[in-house]
């Protein structure tokens, strides 16, 4: 029955008239740049979809069946999947450790983990090849060696998942970091404790199911990363994915083609699907 | 954090103490030398006109009229093609302009319009196709420093009288300054290192450091050049701690800025 | 100081230059199929402080912006002094706008702030220095000249905001919900000061709020905005004494609703029969607002009412009664008066002997 007036209300937002004229350039630079983007992309369409001047899908059905590639994918496939597994066993509890416990080494460990972001790739593969050429040299005939043979196992190198999980910290760090930022870990996980759950409960039955859209997030990433990633793989010597590409590129430059537009689809594909999610849990929050 | 330390230790930089400097004095000139100007060559052209055309892109997205639906897909697509380089890039290209079979060259050709003498597999052709990818990046880094422009700093300028050219003079040029001149050096740092898209196009015919470590390594050229490859090395992560020392120095004051 | 005959510099000169007035004719600003102004006249007169009070989205906002020429009306005029300035741009206005938040120039120093209306006028730099510090002083912050925004408190911000406006000897200043982003406590004491400057001043000042409180306060005469149209431009106590419509009644200030028929003559309502005053039908159901301190109660064990709660607030204390219709009034009492009147306490609640506010159902 009585109304009392609420004062904080939400302002108006002030809407700014338009210049006059300054439109032009804009469609200008948008055509031109739209066009710069899309030719290579229809080109390569155009280019692995056409044989003798007939239309024909032969370069996409026939990928799956080309030499070679079933096992080269495969390869990327289970490199991929190992990367993402160790980089969030070795990153998750290590940032919500940092979060609720050390918030002091959060600048420390920040930079350590966006430092391989401005590492040449190169660069950090003349160190690994340093690193592995000790075996020969100083451990031959120790465990140690045999342990550094086994990660250059060509069927399937560990070597190369420990350097991609290098690789792939910044962008699992920045992901996480993001969904860490969005909540209040340590009062949720306070209140978890208060109400008798234990650290490993909460842990799983707390941290997890809120952080679950970054962790996700990290994972496409760091997939997309390692199923792209040529340069380590080709200087250790290792076939992968990209590698195969490069191989298949002399004899069927089509094949080559499509494979490139296919993964383009399937990255973009893969970053759609995060900033869906990303959308789906910003609409959840407000 | 154990396995990063041990990467970390394994760097070239700790490597490289045990040798003598020949190795060094060695990538100082000739062949090395003509490399890394290369490098710095192709890195600075990219990185400066990535740098310019990517924000004028992302100025213009961000004032279009019909703003959201265009900002989702050019921000969207600006993460795929960001991250879009490597090799499917370089088979893209190929398939594009490269030699007498890609698609535009013959459209082009019909047309009776020539490339005039561009090739793809060259200095020129790399710069086209690097920045297909720093472009993107460009419009990725920079956005959020745009947006970081309040509407009010335009509006107080007009109301306080000045022009639209003073206004940028004294406030939005300063303020934009430095994550402008941050994300260059970014676009920089990564056309430097990009290496697969590169090879893929021009295999050795381009002298650009990534390239030469590569050499080196594989021993392409002489027995025993792995070392020559560690001091190449030690210098390009030389060259971009420079860069990323001064970067982290001009984030340091935008970020004060923009909050 | 440095003065120049084209344009009067300084506090000085803004004290010694009467104000001017503001019109606004027919203002109409569509965006789409809302109606942000519709048909908006008002008379500003010069020197004068007013308050423009209405809820999100009333257009407050938008006529504030089109007086400072960020809004095109799509018909209307905007005159100062007399002269017509729809078509000016913004930058030759000569208007001070204070904003909401965050308008201050981050890369430029306190002082830079203030003296910027200056450098972009090319007015020698020992001028604009002389000017900062005589604004800053004004506004209580000359030991800060030298600082950056981000390292003033939110209220400093806007303190400094307010010099800059200032310093270009602004015809008018206007203000946009300048205290909305801060706390309470600052928001209090930034009002009576922006009110004592613009005295001293004699400035012709719109101030836009959503804060009935705020504009009552503050502003010689308050215009009460709904729907792009105004509602009532009066003085805050006739504003609050006399209401032109439900709407304005309340909005300002706390009014209870009770539910009343209309007789002959007046309207019947709690059992008791009052004059009425508003434009309503002349028999059935109407609503009559009352104010809290229209209200009266006493403890009475034969009462229907009963105290729900009772909030102590100083001199006064407001009770909210519960009607035996399930109903709930507020009813504001003398402390002193109302010690015994406990939750729980049965009462009896009577409109006071004067003319009742009514309004349609």
């Amino acid at each position: 029955m009585t109304a009392t007036l609420p004062t904080t209300v939400a302002p108006e937002t002030g809407r700014r008239p338009r210049r006059r004229g300054a439109g032009a350039w804009r469609v200008v630079t948008l055509a031109v740049l739209g066009l710069y983007f899309l030719v290579p992309i229809a080109a390569s369409v155009w280019y692995s979809s056409r044989s003798n001047g007939a239309l024909t899908a032969e370069f996409y059905t026939g990928i799956p069946s080309a030499p070679g590639f079933a096992e080269a994918f495969g390869r990327s496939l289970v490199l991929a999947v190992l990367t993402v597994v160790l980089s969030l066993l070795l990153m998750l509890p290590t940032m919500v450790l940092v979060d609720l416990r050390l918030p002091r080494l959060r600048p420390t460990v920040e930079i350590l983990t966006l430092l391989p972001l401005v590492l040449p790739p190169i660069a950090l593969v003349v160190g690994v090849r340093s690193v592995l050429a000790w075996a020969p040299d100083y451990f031959y005939g120790t465990p140690l060696a045999e342990a550094f043979f086994a990660l250059q196992e060509p069927s399937l190198p560990w070597i190369l998942v420990l350097v991609y999980v290098v690789l792939a910290l910044p962008f699992v760090y920045r992901a996480l970091d993001a969904g860490i930022r969005s909540v209040d870990l340590r009062t949720l996980t306070e209140a978890a404790r208060s109400l008798g759950a234990s650290w490993p409960r909460v842990l799983v039955g707390v941290v997890l199911p809120v952080l679950r859209t970054s962790v996700l997030n990290a994972a496409f990433l760091t997939l997309a990363l390692v199923l792209g990633e040529y340069t380590i793989a080709s200087i250790l010597g290792f076939q992968t994915f990209p590698t195969w590409i490069v191989e298949v590129s002399g004899s069927q430059p089509q094949l080559s083609v499509s494979v490139s537009v296919l993964s383009l689809v399937v990255t973009w594909g893969l970053l759609l699907l995060i900033s869906a999610l990303d959308r789906r849990r910003a609409g959840k929050d407000s | 954090m154990l396995a990063v330390e041990a990467f970390r230790a394994t760097d070239p930089v700790t490597y490289q103490e045990s040798w003598s400097t020949d190795s060094i004095v060695a990538v100082t000139d000739g062949a090395y030398r003509r490399a890394y100007l290369g490098s710095l060559q192709l890195s600075l052209t990219t990185a400066v006109i990535g740098a310019v055309l990517g924000l004028a892109l992302a100025v213009a997205v961000l004032g279009a009229r019909r703003g959201r639906l265009l900002r989702r897909l050019v921000l969207t697509a600006s993460g795929v093609l960001a991250n879009f380089g490597g090799i499917p890039l370089a088979f893209a290209f190929i398939a594009t302009i490269g030699g007498q079979a890609g698609v535009l060259t013959v459209l082009l050709r019909d047309f009776g319009v020539g490339l005039g003498g561009f090739s793809l597999y060259s200095m020129s052709g790399l710069t086209v196709v690097y920045l297909y990818f720093l472009v993107p990046l460009m419009v990725l880094t920079i956005v959020p420093a745009l947006e970081g422009l309040r509407p009010q700093w335009r509006e107080a300028s007009d109301n306080l009288g000045a022009t639209g050219w003073q206004y940028w003079r004294y406030v939005g040029g300063p303020v934009l300054a430095p994550p402008v001149i941050g994300a260059t050096m970014l676009l920089f740092a990564s056309s430097f290192a990009a290496y697969a898209t590169a090879r893929a196009l021009v295999g050795s015919s381009v002298p650009l450091v990534t390239l030469q470590i590569a050499d080196a390594l594989s021993s392409n050229v002489l027995v025993g050049s792995e070392n020559l490859g560690k001091a190449l090395a030690l210098g390009m992560v030389a060259l971009i701690g420079v860069v990323m020392v001064f970067y982290t120095w001009v984030q340091r004051r935008t970020q004060r800025w923009l909050q | 100081m440095t003065t120049t005959p084209d344009r009067p510099a300084g506090v000085e000169a803004l004290r010694d230059t009467p104000g001017v007035g503001v019109q606004l004719v027919g203002l109409t600003r569509r965006y789409g199929d809302v109606l942000a102004l519709d048909g908006l006249d008002l008379d500003i007169a010069g020197g004068e402080f007013l308050a423009l009070l209405g809820p999100s989205g009333c257009g407050k906002t938008t006529a504030l912006r089109a007086i400072a020429g960020f809004e095109r009306p799509d018909d209307g005029q905007v005159l100062v002094d007399g002269r017509d300035v729809t078509g000016t741009p913004p930058a030759k206005r000569d208007m001070g706008m204070v904003f909401q938040a965050y308008s201050l120039f981050p890369n430029l120093t306190v002082a830079e702030n203030v003296g910027y209306g200056l450098q972009v006028r090319r007015r020698p730099a020992k001028e604009r220095k002389a000017r900062a510090a005589e604004l800053l002083e004004l506004v209580g912050l000359a030991a800060n000249a030298g600082r950056y925004p981000h390292q003033l408190s939110g209220g400093q911000q806007q303190r400094v905001a307010l010099a800059r406006a200032l310093a270009v000897a602004p015809k008018v200043l206007l203000l946009d919900e300048p205290l909305s982003a801060l706390d309470a406590q600052v928001r209090v004491q930034l009002r009576e000061e922006i009110r004592r400057i613009q005295l001293e001043l004699g400035i012709t000042t719109v101030f836009v709020t959503h804060d009935q409180a705020e504009a009552l306060s503050v502003a010689d005469r308050v215009g009460v905005l709904r729907a792009g149209r105004l509602e009532q431009v009066a003085s805050p106590d006739e504003l609050y004494e006399r209401p032109a419509t439900a709407f304005v009644a309340e909005f300002v200030g706390t009014m209870n609703r009770i539910p009343a028929t209309r007789t002959e003559g007046g309207v019947e309502l709690m059992g008791v029969r009052r004059p009425a005053v508003g434009d309503v039908p002349v028999s059935g159901d109407v609503v009559a607002l009352v104010r809290p301190e229209s209200l009266l109660v006493r403890a009475d064990a034969a009462g229907a009412g009963r105290v729900v709660t009772r909030t102590f607030s100083g001199a006064s204390t407001r009770l909210a009664v519960a009607l035996p219709d399930g109903a709930e009034v507020v009813v504001d009492v003398a402390s002193a008066d109302s010690q015994q009147l406990t939750p729980g306490t049965a009462v009896t609640v009577t409109p006071a002997e004067r003319p009742v506010l009514v309004g349609a159902v």
